[in-house]
């Protein structure tokens, strides 16, 4: 009895931190949601509409539009970080000349702030005057405009979020890769398993919570990025970039259509979750009941 | 007798004045001595003109009432989102906020802001002498209500003018060339044709000759508001769509269907010369707030172009940052001519007259310390100076300061234009819905940019958006 009451005494403070910034803010959020409320609108005020605001998000197609470019920068990006992520960790693994240095070195987009980041690429790819425009061409003869090319500014912002999150797949991967006991790669060895089956069937299937948890994290911010690509693109051209954070964002800052806003931000909560989940099912689920049997 | 008595007269008189004087300067320490150890916060977008708040102007108020003054500058949407935020929630954090020109009506709509003019009556102890509601330009009438109450300091001013290369239009050879291949001599345009013709010259002289050159500026971010003001508060007015095409008096109608004017031929017309624009201007252009047109012109690479007025100072004075200085001409910009009749009559408007104010929130804590600063940064004796260093004028008798008619000349009459010709322009329209109306439009307007869809018919959608967004807020019924 007392030990639970220390053990709760002990959780208190994290609890009521929880509630405070995040049950009694999603807890509005929801209630927002269920509301018509601009504050520049004829009418100021918050007033009930029931579930208006979700309807009307199945036929908003810039909504839509914002939930597809969204899933597809996240699938592009996250994927590439964890290939990238992974051959990057198996070669820190390896004893080779400046290896402190490159590791640093490699770490060090992590610690940037995203709207720098943002603001360097900005400067980077400004037609004109960027770098990376002025090599293309001298070097490919290619025509590099973020303003108009729609396929290139998408490109952009996926290797924009592929360099400055990489670095954190490797760390996480390494990590795992450090732990691992040496027994089972020996034993393999020894029983004439090559390369790709030790990596098939003992390097991944013991890295996979750590794979699981990276894949979890980057998905996650993934599908909230608005700094970075604000600053890059503004969302354009057009809608090319317009994720879903900064479609709520346009929707609750600018327009100031917040019971509108309050409802996106509530069903694209509910699609993480879902997302997460299914991810979870693919990946955990299938091995488990391997297990079992 | 007499000269001694001239003599006592003269001292008098001298003894008056400076008594009176010091009784004026006193007034800041006097007014002060109330308020010490309060921290006023204002909260305004990072432009010359604030930062002379932030780095002149608060000191010296500072030094003289006891009162500490902080400013924070950022960009133009995190101040938006800043001021509201805090003055919607009510939570107090800004005793100053900057208002540009374009959200007061939202604003006063929302009562958000102190009545100036009110409070200085309501307690005549705040009132410095050296401050005058009347001492504004006519750019002051924005912030005020139909009382002519005034709610916010004029801080900053501009018009968006007709910038072009006096070296580039004056080269006997650039001349020669033009002639023979238009057949007309080479000035300023004056209507959307000769625009057109010198944009269209000077992009192929650029070419044939293997110079970074090109024949006009366009402020057409493809993901950015920036594109969508360039043409309705720039381009549209020339072509005599006013008040981005919808009627306020007649339901807010937007579409020519229901009276409104934001899909007419007129409008239609305006947005294809303005995408013809685009097609030859530089490349960086599809990716140009007002910021990269500014430094677009100054780097030199263009022959023309419409440019704000804070942005067009520099560019003409401050050789550290510009490549085209004292080679830089200003002018009308250009329009119809049935158009120019119609704004001279008093019907529309050539374009954009820009600029913002600073305004005391409702919610401040610290309203009375407030009201002694917005005055002090509104004394006609503070302004000069401000001119200079930031130029912008908002006192009428700022113009005839020496200080402001020698950077007139620099500036190769701007500050006249500004005098003269202010009236030919215009803020935004009085709506109290501006930002709701174009993000709701914006994409849409991308979309045209990006061709995606036609001019004709994104006009179209357009309309019909604003219309549903304005029904949507409850304006339309």
């Amino acid at each position: 009895m007392r030990s639970n009451t220390v053990g709760w005494l002990m959780l208190a403070p994290t609890i009521a931190i929880l509630a405070v910034f995040g049950i009694a803010p999603f807890i509005y959020v929801l209630y927002v949601a269920f509301h018509h409320w601009n504050p520049f609108g004829a009418d100021p005020l918050m007033t009930y509409n029931g579930a208006n605001n979700f309807r009307r998000l199945v036929f908003d197609r810039e909504f839509l539009l914002s939930i597809a470019v969204t899933i597809k920068f996240a699938f592009f990006a996250v994927v590439s970080e964890i290939i990238l992520g992974y051959l990057l960790a198996q070669l820190f693994m390896r004893e080779f000349p400046g290896r402190g240095l490159f590791r640093t070195v490699h770490t060090l987009p992590l610690i940037v702030a995203p709207i720098v980041v943002g603001s360097v690429w900005r400067l980077m790819t400004t037609p004109s005057i960027g770098i990376i425009p002025y090599l293309l061409k001298t070097w490919f003869g290619y025509d590099l405009n973020i303003g108009r090319d729609a396929g290139a500014a998408f490109l952009l912002t996926v290797i924009m979020d592929i360099w400055h999150w990489t670095p954190l797949v490797t760390l996480t991967l390494l990590a795992a890769l450090l732990s691992l006991p040496k027994e089972p790669f020996e034993q393999a060895q020894i029983d004439g398993a090559n390369r790709w089956q030790i990596f098939w069937h003992i390097t991944l299937p013991m890295i996979r919570p750590a794979i699981l948890a990276t894949v979890f994290i980057r998905l996650m911010d993934a599908l909230r990025t608005v700094d970075e690509v604000w600053m890059l693109t503004s969302g354009g051209p057009g809608a090319a970039t317009r994720y879903v954070g900064l479609h709520i964002w346009k929707i609750v800052f600018p327009k100031t259509d917040y019971g509108y806003g309050a409802a996106i931000s509530v069903i694209v909560l509910y699609l993480t979750l879902v997302m997460c989940w299914l991810l979870y099912v693919a990946l955990v689920a299938p091995r488990q009941k391997k297990e079992a049997e | 007798m007499i000269r001694k008595s001239g003599i006592g007269l003269a001292a008098l008189t001298l003894g008056l004045l400076a008594s009176v004087i010091s009784a004026k300067a006193d007034f800041w320490s006097d007014a002060g001595a109330k308020y010490q150890g309060v921290v006023l916060h204002g909260v305004t977008e990072s432009t010359p003109p604030s930062n002379y708040i932030k780095d002149v102007l608060a000191p010296e108020f500072e030094k003289k009432t006891g009162i500490k003054v902080e400013i924070e500058t950022t960009s133009w949407d995190q101040m938006y989102d800043k001021a509201i935020k805090d003055m919607e929630a009510k939570t107090g954090i800004y005793d100053m906020v900057y208002i540009e020109q374009d959200i007061i009506y939202a604003y006063l709509a929302r009562n958000f802001l102190v009545n100036i003019t009110q409070s200085l009556k309501d307690d005549a102890s705040l009132k410095s002498p050296d401050f005058d509601e009347t001492h504004f330009t006519t750019f002051a009438n924005y912030f005020k209500n139909a009382d002519g109450d005034l709610f916010g300091v004029p801080m900053e001013a501009f018009i968006k003018v007709y910038l072009y290369r006096t070296d580039l239009f004056n080269d006997p050879k650039i001349q020669e060339a033009f002639k023979a291949e238009t057949g007309k001599d080479l000035k300023p345009a004056a209507t959307h044709e000769e625009y057109t013709q010198i944009a269209e010259f000077f992009t192929k002289y650029g070419k044939d000759n293997g110079l970074e050159l090109w024949g006009t500026t366009a402020q057409a971010h493809t993901g950015h508001p920036a594109s969508w003001y360039e043409f309705f508060e720039s381009v549209a007015p020339t072509f005599g769509v006013y008040n981005w095409g919808i009627d306020a008096g007649n339901n807010y109608a937007a579409t020519v269907a229901n009276g409104g004017q934001m899909n007419s031929d007129k409008a239609k017309a305006a947005l294809k010369y303005w995408l013809h624009l685009r097609d030859i201007a530089p490349p960086e252009s599809a990716a140009s707030t007002w910021t990269e047109v500014g430094t677009t012109f100054a780097a030199g690479r263009v022959a023309q172009g419409l440019v704000y007025g804070e942005n067009a100072a520099w560019i003409a004075s401050d050789a550290e940052k510009s490549r085209v200085v004292g080679n830089v001409g200003v002018a009308l910009p250009p329009t119809d001519a049935a158009v120019l009749e119609e704004v001279k009559g008093g019907t529309g408007y050539l374009g954009y007259y820009d600029g913002g104010a600073f305004g005391l929130p409702i919610t401040s804590k610290n309203k009375e310390a407030a009201l002694l600063f917005l005055q002090f940064i509104g004394q006609d004796s503070v302004q000069a100076d401000w001119a200079v260093a930031a130029p912008r004028i908002t006192n009428t008798a700022t113009y005839d300061d020496p200080k402001v008619i020698e950077m007139d000349k620099q500036l190769n009459g701007y500050y006249s234009m500004l005098k003269n010709e202010g009236k030919l322009f215009a803020g935004a329209p009085p709506f109290p819905f501006h930002a709701q109306v174009r993000e709701a439009t914006a994409p849409i307007f991308y979309s045209i940019l990006l061709g995606e869809i036609g001019p004709d018919e994104g006009l179209d959608q357009m309309a019909a958006k604003a219309e549903e967004e304005l029904t949507n807020l409850g304006y339309r019924k």
